[in-house]
């Protein structure tokens, strides 16, 4: 552990922090004056202010303290999160991140932009707290030269008084503690311990503090600093520190304030050494013959008094809300190459376990099949679990698009509110982590295309302010987010005439709802009447498409006119392990993710025919040996894995079906990356390599080629 | 009579030693404290030893401080309370201590 | 034997800072990140000196402090509280909970080990 690690940390930290933060600010606006959430932002600022300052990051620091000084006054409801305050906040939350990055770089920011957003902070701030830059302790000047008792004492030693409050002991506060600090800063020359103030035993309290001490002290530290040993103790004790050659009526003054006999005391003084015989006489002199001396005698130590608060209540309010918040705390930050590492291992485990099982099941043993059973068993647990593992909330990619919203509605001038449902729903990080930028282009598109202007709506009988939903949730082996909105819907007739006009369909064709919708998707179109500069700009939703293909999913449309328009993007669990059906076609090994298999039949020798009768419904079907152009010849009896896809089915023709197996998803490297449907590949426990099946890619070709030619059935056994 | 101080001396034992501690003072002509097995002392510890010290005086009893440990010896240096207490190994820690050094 | 310090922070990069400042100066650092978590690292075991910041999640500072206070081996165990200038209202609520060492935020790590040092020596 060192400094360096730490500022990883600290930066690590602060992203957190301001993604909370950011989070908390555009909830805010739906939940006005919720302390909790308010408490979420002031502590973010708080926290990166603290920790900033311990990395000597003063600029981050005299930033932060500008913006928490502002949060302070809306916790303490002196103020509230107005619009335009949010705003700034946002602005703020983003200028401090971009601080964070410079730190990264270890470079240094425009101290301008810095100035200047602290600056419109500033306004937010009471009148009186505008000046108050650092916190100025009163520093106690030392006191005009006095004639009266004017002589100085001659050493050059400072005289240190202290009296402990009776608490200080039972508050941890040592007075030895401190002797022993102050003993750091220059020489204790000598110390004289005063016990006079224990009673008798009856009523002495052994918890309390009943000691005293004059410190003669050799030191070439400030007055300030010599303080500052007592900065703790100041408020329960008296304390009094005189420089070397103070004069003699500042020590009277002491004398006088102290509670010890005078005598005594100043016998003590002149035991410590810090007055002579004869600086005592004259001082005691000086004081029975003037009276102006009453004048500068004053208190020392101001003591102040504690008030007993009455926050019990709100405190234990506090603490329930705070509760839900838990689970983060017993979270671990992992390195995601450890992680990545891990599930790779596992994936080998899987297939040397396989081989494994195989090699058992050829030697026959009883016993040794049982404890591969047994050990398959536990590697799939494993593999379960490292891979939930990965799993994360998609929760905090939605939250992100409060912010897009936000800005977005400024920036078009149209009312939008964002709905998020199915935040907890979890899917692959990797999944996560390049979900963002489709999501974006979805949600933007919606907001810019699909919610009309607010006239328009308000004559179609919408309310005024237009919503984008977003949600998510699990079917069937697969995740489904959608991104929908209440706008005006998709205009078929458009949609069509415009792909007729780019040349994507002929004139002539005549194509289902979806088929239409699904034009959007072609490269190079655009149906908005205007360009804004956010959707529209080149990034088309093609690329958003091919985007959700290379993460092994789909997108698709469905859209009612005058109503809305949900846009639905489905992908798959996880990347890296899926339980796979195993089927051979001649020689060759084919997997199929388990979850897309609906049944499997045995059909007799078929005909050229590219669909069958299941149970009274056409069923495409594709005959993998004529898609993968396998030799030989197909045995009598074949087999029909009906699989289904987003809710089409397709059959696949197969020879043999081979059972269940654990695939290990390997990419296919880019020397493959034509081999069509196909996703990747995997290992099987015999060392041979099987592709694994791009079922949504062969129901669409399955289901193409049936709208072709629909003549002739084939009869199911 | 020898009592025999064992662990800290600190304020969470202050209550129950100060019991132990004052009850033999002035039932005993001689008293005798061991402070060998004494691991850590605070001002509480030694507003106890100051308190027997002036308890025995007032009831007659002869009061020994005896087997001062480290930390003992060290308290006792920093307030400067050997002569306080005028037992013999106390004057041994101001002077030999420093020799030693 | 070194004495043991138990700093609280949700900041793990301040708690990192500290410690490695406080180990340097001689002591044994047990780190918690909120109040909750303190309390069940408290565990009976000797604790010479607390450092705990005020506003954090779960359990706050102030909280933690009473909470740690009514434990009998904490009772009088000397605790400093990390703070802002601005939480002045919140240093009184503070002060009655049993702390009474105050260190503002921000503050460098030497600062924080000259503070430790005038309550417990290592």
């Amino acid at each position: 552990m060192n400094l360096d690690d730490a500022l990883h940390t600290f930066i690590a930290e602060s992203r957190d922090l301001l993604q909370q933060m950011e989070e908390a600010l555009l909830r805010i606006e739906q939940s006005n004056d919720d302390a909790d959430t308010i408490n979420a932002i002031f502590r973010a600022a708080h926290t990166i202010k603290g920790s900033a300052g311990l990395f000597g990051l003063d600029h981050l620091v005299s930033f932060t303290h500008v913006a928490e000084s502002v949060l302070d006054r809306v916790r303490s409801s002196e103020l509230e999160f107005s619009t335009a305050l949010t705003a700034l906040f946002l602005e703020v939350c983003d200028h401090i991140g971009m601080m964070i990055d410079h730190v990264v770089q270890s470079s240094e920011p425009d101290p301008a932009a810095s100035r200047e957003l602290a600056e419109r902070l500033k306004n937010y701030l009471a009148p009186a707290e505008k000046p108050a830059k650092a916190v100025d302790m009163p520093v106690e000047h030392e006191r005009p030269f006095n004639t009266i008792g004017g002589g100085r004492v001659g050493t050059d030693n400072w005289h240190i008084s202290l009296r402990f409050g009776p608490d200080c002991l039972r508050n941890g506060m040592d007075p030895a503690s401190f002797i022993r600090y102050l003993g750091t800063l220059g020489q204790i020359l000598s110390i004289a311990t005063l016990t006079d103030a224990i009673p008798n035993a009856a009523e002495m309290d052994p918890e309390s503090c009943y000691l005293g001490f004059e410190i003669a002290f050799q030191s070439d530290a400030s007055k300030d600093a010599i303080d500052s040993v007592f900065e703790f103790v100041r408020d329960d004790c008296q304390i009094s520190i005189l420089p070397p050659h103070s004069r003699i009526s500042e020590y009277l003054d002491m004398i006088r304030d102290l509670p010890d006999k005078e005598m005594r005391l100043g016998e003590i003084l002149v035991e410590c050494g810090t007055l002579t015989r004869a600086e005592l006489d004259e001082a005691l002199h000086s004081q029975s013959s003037g009276d102006e001396l009453t004048a500068i005698g004053e208190v020392l130590v101001e003591k102040k008094l504690v008030h007993q608060p009455v926050v019990d209540a709100a405190l234990e309010k506090q603490k329930t809300i705070k509760e839900s918040r838990n689970a983060e705390n017993t979270l671990i930050r992992v390195d995601a190459a450890k992680l990545d590492h891990l599930i790779n291992l596992v994936g080998e485990l899987i297939i040397a376990g396989a081989g494994t099982s195989l090699i058992a099941r050829g030697a026959g043993m009883p016993e040794l099949l049982e404890s591969t059973a047994v050990m398959s068993r536990l590697v799939e647990e494993v593999r379960d679990s490292a891979l939930t593992l990965r799993m994360v909330q998609i929760g905090a990619t939605f939250n992100r698009f409060s912010r897009v919203v936000h800005d977005v509605s400024k920036e078009i001038d149209k009312e939008i509110d964002l709905v998020i449902s199915g935040a907890e729903t979890e899917l692959d990080k990797t999944v996560v982590e390049r979900i963002g930028d489709p999501l974006t282009h979805l949600v933007r598109n919606s907001m810019d295309h699909g919610i009309e202007p607010a006239e328009v709506r308000m004559a179609r009988g919408k309310p005024a302010r237009g919503t984008v939903r977003l949600n998510a949730y699990h079917d069937s082996g697969s995740i489904v987010i959608e991104v929908s909105d209440d706008g005006g819907g998709l205009n078929k007739a458009k949609i069509l005439a415009k792909a007729i006009e780019r040349g994507l369909v002929q004139p002539d064709a005549e194509l289902g709802d979806k088929e239409i919708y699904q034009l959007i998707f072609e490269a190079g179109f655009s149906t908005a009447d205007s360009v804004s500069n956010l959707s529209g700009r080149g990034v088309g939703m093609d690329v958003v498409r091919r985007n959700i293909q290379a993460l092994r999913g789909t997108i698709e449309l469905d859209s009612t006119e005058g109503l809305g328009t949900v846009t639905r993007i489905r992908l798959p669990l996880t990347l890296a392990i899926i339980d796979g059906f195993l089927i051979g076609v001649g020689e060759d090994t084919y997997v199929v993710p388990l979850d897309r298999v609906v049944e499997c039949i045995e059909v007799t020798a078929a005909s050229g025919h590219d669909y069958m009768n299941l149970r009274g419904e056409v069923l495409p079907y594709i005959r993998l040996r004529e898609l993968f152009d396998v030799k030989g010849r197909p045995s009598k009896r074949e087999n029909v894995v009906v699989v289904e896809y987003a809710g089409r089915r397709a059959g696949l023709m197969v020879d043999r079906l081979m059972g269940e197996f654990q695939t290990v998803i390997k990419p296919l490297g880019k020397l493959f990356g034509n081999i069509k449907w196909s996703g990747g590949f995997t290992i099987l426990g015999n060392g041979e390599v099987a592709l694994i099946l791009d079922v949504g890619g062969l129901v669409n070709l399955a289901m193409g080629r049936e709208e072709k030619a629909r003549h002739g059935l084939y009869a199911v056994r | 009579m020898t009592l025999t101080m064992e662990g800290d001396m600190t304020i969470y034992t202050a209550m129950e030693l100060k019991a132990r501690l004052i009850e033999p003072i002035g039932r005993h002509r001689e008293l005798e404290i061991d402070l060998s097995g004494v691991t850590e002392i605070d001002s509480t510890g030694v507003q106890l030893m100051i308190l027997c010290k002036k308890e025995a005086m007032a009831h007659g009893t002869t009061l020994r401080f005896t087997g001062h440990s480290q930390p003992v010896l060290d308290a006792l240096d920093l307030f400067n309370l050997g002569h306080y207490f005028g037992d013999p190994l106390v004057i041994q820690s101001d002077h030999s201590r420093e020799a030693l050094k | 034997m070194a004495k043991t310090i138990l700093i609280v922070d949700d900041s793990a990069s301040l708690r990192q800072v500290v410690g490695i400042a406080l180990r340097g100066g001689g002591y044994e650092v047990i780190e918690a990140c909120d109040g909750r978590d303190a309390l069940t690292k408290l565990n009976g075991q000797k604790i010479h000196l607390i450092i705990s910041d005020v506003n954090m999640p779960n359990m706050d500072g102030i909280t933690f402090v009473k909470s740690a206070k009514q434990l009998p081996a904490y009772k009088f165990t000397p605790v400093i509280m990390l703070t802002t200038e601005a939480g002045e209202n919140r240093k009184q609520e503070g002060q009655a909970a049993g702390a009474k060492a105050w260190v503002v935020k921000p503050f460098q790590p030497a600062q924080m080990l000259s503070a430790v040092s005038k309550l417990i020596m290592p």
